[in-house]
């Protein structure tokens, strides 16, 4: 059951019900589940108020930035090349954005500068990777810290505070009564399942964190494909960074600290893996985050020790990549 | 050819490409060009240094220097262990470094003699190891998503059991740690011991070749009838053990530390470990290219400080230094497998 | 047929599990509007609730004894106490907010180590009309409790300055400042000050001999940092060291013995953090200690007034503090007398109402 591992990704055509199906009962499906026990937790533990507006609100508001960010890096772990620099990069973007609307520039420009920032980063990132053939945990680790230095170096006392009117309320508001920022990230992270499911240029991203080789002798750029997903990793975060200035009105030096390993924890929990591409959909990534958040809420709003937060998160982790192991998996030796 | 290395089940991954015959004369010049570009780094920073500051090459550098590799240092071998079995990595270092650090101190303020404090101290990493080892191999989990999750369990049960933690001031450890042997900090020489110690065995004994085996080609090591998983939680044990010992030798030099303590040397450890072109696709490494490499990271800090710029800068160019250098070695994997 | 059969059992699992979260949530929406208002909710039992925000900086074991100190005095009250962690991230001290918001609380205590975020923290406050006591770091709005860092940082300087006066006759070839440039207007003023004292006393130090460099306010990133900037002045002998709290000057302090440079060198640090109990540095000479585990006991000063429906001015800045805790600059043989942390806290405990670790402890 375990050592013949069935191919996730056949290149047969199925129906769309044999799809759906299939998905579920893939890692989607063991995550559904997952998602499902923790609101009925939610629901037994803490009563009818887990699911109030204003809890809804909470929990949408404080999972909104991290989901747009692990769903524009979704694409590098499904192309196979593991970003780990996004923490620090929605920190560094953030402090840039911070930093230069303090200053009086147009906001919109100075958003346009972050971005462009990102871009850098990603294609740096993606020339020592992919021309260079370097480890991608090593480059991108390398990446991180680099910021890191950077962000500190920029920030050395108290940071200033740039609170964005229209950006405030955009990512702490509601809209119809529910947090427009997660409407937002619902929305991309729906987008981004479509383009991945449904596009010949998604299936192409699969095929290239699958198997590489294969991918080249079936023509597809492999160079390309790593070197765009990797872009878009990097411009998520710096987008991260830019939505979390407007959120909480000011960036210190550590803002998006361990962010990576939050956001992978989740992706994985949603059925991604951080060593070997191919696998995942942004579907699972959102109930991935989603599961976490709903946890941390549940500590929060039964003001329990955040200590435990970490542990439970650890667990779900093992738990679901063994499940995914059992499925035919990721499989180490 | 650029992500197989993470891919232990890929079965086209490099590995099997490799020629193996001319793989020990191969290794050694390897070793010889990493250990020749990073000592021609080092002496070029030392030159940018003395330019700027001529007395930058003092007693009190080396000093400072020597402090600050040798945890480090000792951690660094503690990762390369794991590297080069083709464990991946450990991401749960820091873990082991607090928690036997927070297992000394204890043992110590418990009244009990020193030598039972450090032997509670290398327990602790140990058993560490051994879970982490455990998860792996009976998991069959890839250890770099084992360890990301104990590292941030560990870290949360630690602070559930502790808040800060100190070491007695009047205990022959802490006499130790703030003592010098030849003109060196104590503690350094424990690390220069510990990679030379490792450094032979990886080389010259046979648990020492298996090791390398199992990492270059864990299935054609057990198509030879090698117990892969015996070797596995073995070297995961044994990893979490010299962990153990910079555990001992941090409650020596920091005289009171929190569960958070260990989390600065998560990247400068596997930085210096991939700067020595111990690759992470395992099955090589030299140990006295890591000691070069690990005293090149620790030099850059005091050199930031000799230019009287603010020490964030030092994580810019450790950073910036991982980047290039994991290129340069991508670049040359790159060459030579063509 | 094994796989098959497990595999239906989890597609089923999944369906179900879907269906009943959609029933429930369907369910729940209706009870949405009387559960969900904000200030006035169906918990709010005429109790005077008091929500807490621990600091959660992992290098500071006051912050999470606050947290203890609090709860012990509002079970004194008979009030209900509900405590959470900003955990050193500006994004969960923003969140814990909302929470509290939600919660329905009638007042708020915090501590926050990352106060970026605190004009938006202020702003969801005010909206929802909930008084704030902030400590050691100000927001207009809030009442302020804390020390006034300002003078601790001048106080701290003078004591040691005096001290140099008196055994090397000002004669001092290095002034160090271990910052925590993250605590920002607060590092500026315990370090800052510190160093404007320590010229002030002795005016001839040169202005080369002042040197800073980044300790994050915690000891073993102090100890990394500190070693090269004591190779970087190899010739300074007679060294003083200052900094943002006790934890930043000991790492100086250990890393200058590591060096070797512990000939003659002598530090004062803030917080007291480091400068009681049986493992002091010895040349640890003094720190100024805020007792900043019983700050809940003066918080609490206010607290009593609101719960009893007239709530105080608000004071909210260092200069013009709602409740000044007063700081203590101790030497280390005073400091002797002082018991350790967890003894204050129970000490406190039992003390009477109104009484403060200043009266207790700090009596010289």
């Amino acid at each position: 059951m375990t050592t013949l591992a069935s191919p996730l990704f056949e290149d047969r055509p199925q129906s769309f019900r044999h799809r759906t199906l299939h998905s579920f009962n893939g890692p989607v499906g063991s995550i559904t589940a997952t998602l499902a026990v923790t609101l009925l937790v939610g629901l037994l533990w803490v009563g009818p108020e887990f699911f109030a507006p204003s809890n809804i609100q909470i929990v949408g508001v404080s999972v909104a930035i991290p989901l747009i960010v692990a769903v524009l890096a979704s694409f590098a772990l499904l192309a196979g090349v593991v970003d780990l620099s996004i923490g620090s990069m929605v920190g560094f973007g953030a402090v840039i954005f911070n930093q230069l609307v303090a200053t009086g520039l147009n906001p919109w420009l100075v958003a346009a500068i972050t971005i462009g920032v990102g871009v850098v980063v990603g294609l740096t990132n993606a020339f020592v990777i992919v021309y260079f053939g370097a480890e991608p945990l090593a480059v991108t680790l390398g990446m991180l810290t680099l910021l890191r230095g950077l962000s500190q170096a920029i920030v050395v006392s108290a940071p200033p505070t740039t609170l964005i009117d229209p950006l405030y309320n955009v990512t702490q508001g509601a809209l119809l009564g529910f947090p427009t920022l997660l409407l937002i990230g619902i929305g991309i992270t729906l987008v981004a399942a479509g383009f991945i499911g449904k596009t010949r240029v998604g299936r192409k991203v699969q095929a290239v964190g699958g198997d590489h080789r294969a991918a080249a002798r079936a023509g597809i750029s492999v160079t390309k494909v790593r070197v765009i997903a990797l872009v878009i990793s990097a411009v998520g975060a710096s987008i991260g960074g830019i939505l979390y200035v407007g959120q909480l009105g000011s960036a210190s030096n550590i803002l998006g600290t361990g962010l990576e390993f939050q956001i992978y924890a989740a992706l994985m929990i949603g059925g991604y893996s951080i060593t070997r591409g191919g696998v995942g959909n942004p579907l699972g990534g959102l109930l991935g985050l989603l599961v976490v958040a709903g946890i941390t809420n549940i500590l929060n709003i039964q003001f329990f020790d955040p200590d435990y937060l970490d542990l439970i998160v650890a667990l779900i982790l093992l738990a679901a990549v063994l499940v995914d192991r059992f499925r035919g998996g990721d499989e180490f030796e | 050819m650029t992500t197989s290395h993470l891919t232990p089940t890929d079965p086209v991954a490099t590995k099997p490409d490799k020629p193996h015959i001319s793989i020990t004369d191969g290794r050694t010049f390897t070793s010889f060009r990493d250990a020749i570009s990073i000592t021609g780094v080092w002496v070029l920073l030392l030159a940018a240094t003395l330019i700027a500051r001529p007395d930058f090459l003092s007693n009190q550098t080396l000093l400072a220097v020597t402090f600050t590799m040798s945890i480090s240092g000792v951690l660094a071998v503690a990762q390369a262990l794991i590297v080069i079995s083709g464990g991946l990595l450990d991401l749960s270092l820091p873990v082991s470094l607090t928690l036997s650090a927070w297992a000394t101190v204890s043992a110590l303020n418990a009244g009990l003699p020193t030598v039972l404090a450090i032997l509670a101290g290398l327990g602790a990493g140990a058993c560490w190891g051994l879970l982490n080892g455990a998860i792996v191999v009976f998991g069959k989990l890839n250890p770099i998503i084992v360890t990301l999750a104990t590292g941030f369990g560990g870290l949360a049960i630690m602070l559930i059991l502790f808040k800060s933690a100190q070491i007695p001031s009047t205990s022959a450890l802490r006499a130790y740690g703030l003592g010098r042997f030849l003109g060196l900090p104590n503690i350094f020489w424990p690390m220069v011991i510990t990679i030379i110690l490792f450094g032979l065995a990886l080389t010259y004994t046979r648990w020492g070749r298996r090791l390398i085996a199992i990492g270059g080609n864990a299935r054609a090591a057990k198509a030879r009838g090698l117990n892969l998983r015996r070797i596995r939680l073995a070297t995961f044990t044994g990893s979490g053990a010299v962990a153990g010992l910079a555990g001992v030798l941090f409650s020596a030099v920091n005289p009171s530390f929190t569960p958070a303590s260990g989390t600065g040397f998560q990247l400068i450890v596997i930085g210096a470990v991939i700067l020595a072109g111990i690759s992470l696709s395992g099955g090589k490494g030299n140990l006295l290219v890591l000691l070069l490499s690990v005293g090149f990271l620790a030099t850059i800090p005091t050199s930031i400080a000799f230019f009287g710029l603010p020490p964030a800068w030092s994580l810019v160019f450790q950073g910036a230094l991982l980047i290039i250098a994991v290129g340069i070695d991508g670049a040359r994997l790159k060459r030579t497998s063509r | 047929m094994t796989q098959l059969t497990t595999r239906s059992r989890l597609v089923r699992a999944a369906f179900v599990g879907l269906a009943a979260t959609s029933l429930t949530l369907t369910g729940c929406s209706t009870v949405d509007p009387a559960a969900g208002g904000s200030d006035s909710g169906a918990t709010d039992d005429g109790t005077f609730t008091l929500g807490f925000a621990v600091g959660g900086q992992p290098d500071a074991d006051w912050q999470e004894l606050q947290g203890d100190v609090a709860k012990g005095l509002a079970d004194q009250r008979g009030w209900d106490f509900v405590e959470l962690s900003n955990d050193n991230s500006e994004a969960t001290a923003t969140t814990n907010a909302d929470l509290f918001i939600q919660k329905g609380v009638d007042m708020v205590m915090m501590f926050n180590g990352q106060p970026s975020a605190n004009p938006v923290i202020a702003k969801k406050y005010e909206d929802a009309s909930i008084p704030v006591v902030t400590f050691d770091i100000a927001q207009p709005g809030w009442y302020f409790v804390g020390v006034d860092n300002a003078s601790a940082g001048t106080e701290g300087g003078t004591k040691l300055a005096e001290l140099a006066q008196e055994k090397w006759d000002c004669d001092v070839d290095l002034v160090i400042s271990a910052e925590g440039t993250a605590a920002g207007q607060i590092n500026e003023w315990r370090t800052g000050n510190a160093r404007t004292a320590i010229q002030e006393t002795c005016p001839d130090i040169p202005e080369d001999n002042y040197v800073s460099y980044e300790a994050d306010g915690n000891l073993t990133t102090s100890l990394a940092n500190a070693p090269g900037v004591f190779a970087a002045h190899p010739d300074a002998e007679n060294i003083l060291v200052v900094g943002l709290n006790d934890q930043a000057v000991v790492g100086a302090l250990q890393a200058a013995t590591q060096l070797g440079r512990d000939g003659s060198i002598m530090g004062w640090g803030q917080d007291g953090g480091l400068i009681t109990g049986d493992n002091v540095d010895p040349n640890l000479a003094g720190s100024v200690m805020y007792f900043l585990e019983g700050y809940p006991a003066s918080a609490f000063e206010i607290a009593d007034q609101i719960a009893e429906g007239n709530a105080p001015e608000v004071k909210d800045t260092g200069d013009n503090a709602a409740v000044s805790v007063k700081p203590c600059p101790v030497t280390q043989e005073q400091a002797a007398s002082i018991p350790n942390i967890d003894e204050r806290v129970s000490e406190l405990a039992s003390a009477a109402k109104g009484t403060t670790e200043h009266d207790l402890f700090c009596d010289f």
